[in-house]
């Protein structure tokens, strides 16, 4: 019996020096330089001061928060949108075809997603092949601006992040039990009817597990905004990397992070008090 | 047991991908830290064959992300560095820079003297110049013919949505402080106030903030006007030779960068060699036909063509040197710019 147990750390054992090296102890570091003062030469004078806390609270980067977290919240609405259909379309076809399927989903994971954004580049713009094919077909005369604006931003973040949607969302649909659909119908409830009284309700954790899964992200990823977006806006992301790339101010950068992983915590915090299980999070 | 056997096969793969990384190796070596895109690297191959070094060659893109990496690494994880002008005036502050030996370059006379004893490194005691770079408004003469003299000018409102910006915070808030008559290293924050307006002012006709490749923009039409680095304008030439270059009368930000190697480097000997081998007029040569920066090497540039000496993108006039301004370290006040640039964005 004791040897077994043996055997199991041993195998777990790999998972904590994972987590705790390449997670929990880099965090604890960002935590502890967030209260440090930047000598504005990329290092740090390791005296408490909480004023990187008091900086955040600027203005001007209330607006980066503000902005970030509208195109993070429009980000996961739009992959709400695409992703409800797509599941319940799949969720109908015989268990094989399921998994070709969902397996095409990840298909794009096995390619690095900055040189898919190059990919976009190349449709995108104004010589682009989206714009060709519609002025060739007489659809459009003029170009249409498809990025280096919010429409760019939008259709990276939404491109990268819909697995991320896909996913937790699937395997919440694949629980509802047919019967109760069948019943709902039987009952005479039209098809809107069964999709918000019976659908949704049964697929809220992994309806709120993908939105958790895109949204953060969505406020981070600065190379979409970057590249798609011609580096116009700034969003959460781009300050952290701007903090320690340019202006050498670790410590505001770290503390930047920590208001960022704070408020992700709030989100959890309010789906717990809503009746969401923390189970439910971690997927089937 | 099959699944006790594919546990341990992912075990060990974890294991050794953790383990990794923990070898020695016994034939000589440089590591060298330079910027993306500014040695060929069939010039690193041959360095290789001809000396037997092994060349380990990493790439950053600014100058704090190489601050960054060389005051965060292990001492002595970098050989040799190219660092610019104000930051090699940070790195002797704060003493990350060993000596530079002279007489262990027989090449070094090859330098010319125009270029030497800069202001961040008197007596180029801990730097040797590399090339240099300066900013120039590239303009498409397919779609915009009018005249353009000044950074005033890109404010035209028929320019919407038609100008590309290099992505870099010191350089674009310099540019709105030159255009309005003001240093561009100010910390008055008057001066700021005014470059801010007129960056916002500028704004309808920013398409993009880009400094990988800006370039592409002209080149893909999709913006005809591009402020950005001499050597990307030459290249965008060369695909395009209705590209006009104009160095606006306000003045251009110059960048020098410089051969420095980090104090502690453990292969002094071989960074020498390699910066002796660059400094080689026919190896330049190759360095400057690739990436057409402005060349400091006086034996380089008898050897180099008309394509390159009678472009005034790749080949700057000494009167733009000359009436040009450097980034200078500004120390704590790059938060004021760096606040700027989010309200900017």
């Amino acid at each position: 019996m004791n040897s077994k147990k043996l055997w199991k750390f041993f195998f777990i054992c790999p998972v904590i020096i994972y987590v705790s090296l390449l997670i929990a102890l880099p965090l604890i570091y960002i935590l502890l330089i967030s209260f440090f003062q930047s000598d504005y030469y990329g290092g740090m004078i390791s005296t408490f001061t909480i004023q990187n806390y008091i900086d955040v609270f600027d203005q001007v980067y209330i607006s980066v928060f503000l902005k970030s977290i509208f195109i993070a919240g429009i980000t996961t609405f739009i992959c709400i949108l695409i992703s409800y259909p797509f599941v319940l379309a799949i969720s109908h076809k015989k268990p094989r075809t399921q998994k070709i399927l969902m397996t095409l989903v990840m298909v794009p994971f096995l390619t690095n997603s900055l040189i898919r954004m190059y990919g976009w580049l190349v449709l995108l713009r104004k010589s682009g092949v989206i714009n060709q094919v519609l002025m060739g077909l007489g659809v459009i005369q003029e170009p249409l601006s498809l990025m280096y604006n919010m429409i760019g931003i939008i259709i990276g973040m939404v491109y990268t992040l819909l697995p991320f949607m896909i996913l937790p969302l699937y395997s919440s649909v694949s629980t509802v039990d047919p019967y109760l659909l069948e019943a709902s119908s039987d009952l005479g409830a039209s098809k809107m009817k069964t999709f918000f009284k019976i659908i949704v309700p049964q697929t809220l954790p992994g309806l709120f597990n993908g939105s958790l899964m895109v949204f953060t992200p969505a406020l981070g990823y600065f190379f979409i905004v970057d590249i798609l977006g011609g580096g116009k806006m700034m969003i959460l992301g781009n300050l952290i990397k701007n903090q320690f790339l340019t202006a050498r101010n670790w410590p505001f950068g770290a503390a930047i992070s920590i208001v960022l992983v704070l408020i992700t915590s709030l989100v959890i915090i309010a789906y717990r008090k809503l009746g969401g299980k923390m189970e439910d999070l971690g997927g089937a | 047991m099959r699944n006790i056997m594919k546990i341990s096969v992912v075990y060990c793969l974890f294991m050794a991908f953790l383990l990794s990384g923990c070898s020695k190796q016994d034939t000589k070596v440089v590591n060298v830290l330079n910027w993306s895109s500014y040695i060929p690297d069939s010039v690193i191959r041959s360095f290789e064959k001809e000396t037997g070094i092994q060349v380990n060659y990493s790439t950053y893109s600014s100058n704090e992300e190489c601050l960054a990496k060389v005051s965060s690494a292990k001492k002595g994880t970098y050989d040799l560095i190219f660092p610019s002008d104000y930051m090699i005036e940070i790195m002797i502050k704060r003493e990350m820079l060993e000596l530079l030996d002279q007489t262990q370059l027989q090449n070094v006379g090859n330098l010319d003297t125009f270029y030497l004893n800069q202001s961040f490194d008197p007596g180029n005691r801990y730097s040797l110049p590399f090339v240099m770079a300066s900013t120039v408004i590239a303009v498409n003469r397919d779609y915009i013919s009018d005249e353009i003299i000044s950074y005033q000018d890109l404010l035209n409102e028929k320019y919407y949505n038609n100008i590309t910006l290099i992505d870099d915070q010191r350089i674009i808030i310099g540019m709105a402080l030159l255009a309005n008559g003001y240093d561009m290293n100010t910390t008055d924050e008057e001066a700021l106030e005014v470059a801010k307006d007129w960056l916002l002012q500028l704004k309808p006709n920013i398409k993009a903030f880009d400094s990988d490749s800006p370039k592409n923009f002209l080149v893909t039409e999709e913006a005809d006007i591009a402020v950005l680095w001499n050597a990307e304008a030459a290249l965008a030439y060369q695909e395009n030779n209705n590209i006009e270059f104009i160095y606006p009368k306000e003045g251009s930000a110059l960048s020098m960068d410089n051969f420095a190697i980090p104090k502690g480097a453990k292969h002094q000997s071989e960074a020498y060699q390699f910066i002796d081998y660059i400094l080689r007029a026919d190896v330049m040569k190759k360095i400057i036909e690739s990436y057409p920066y402005k060349n400091v090497n006086q034996a380089t540039q008898t050897l180099l063509g008309t394509d390159y000496l009678y472009n005034i993108a790749s080949n700057i006039p000494a009167s733009i040197i000359e009436s040009g301004f450097y980034v200078e370290n500004i120390g704590e006040s790059v938060k004021l710019y760096d606040k700027l640039w989010a309200e900017i964005k």
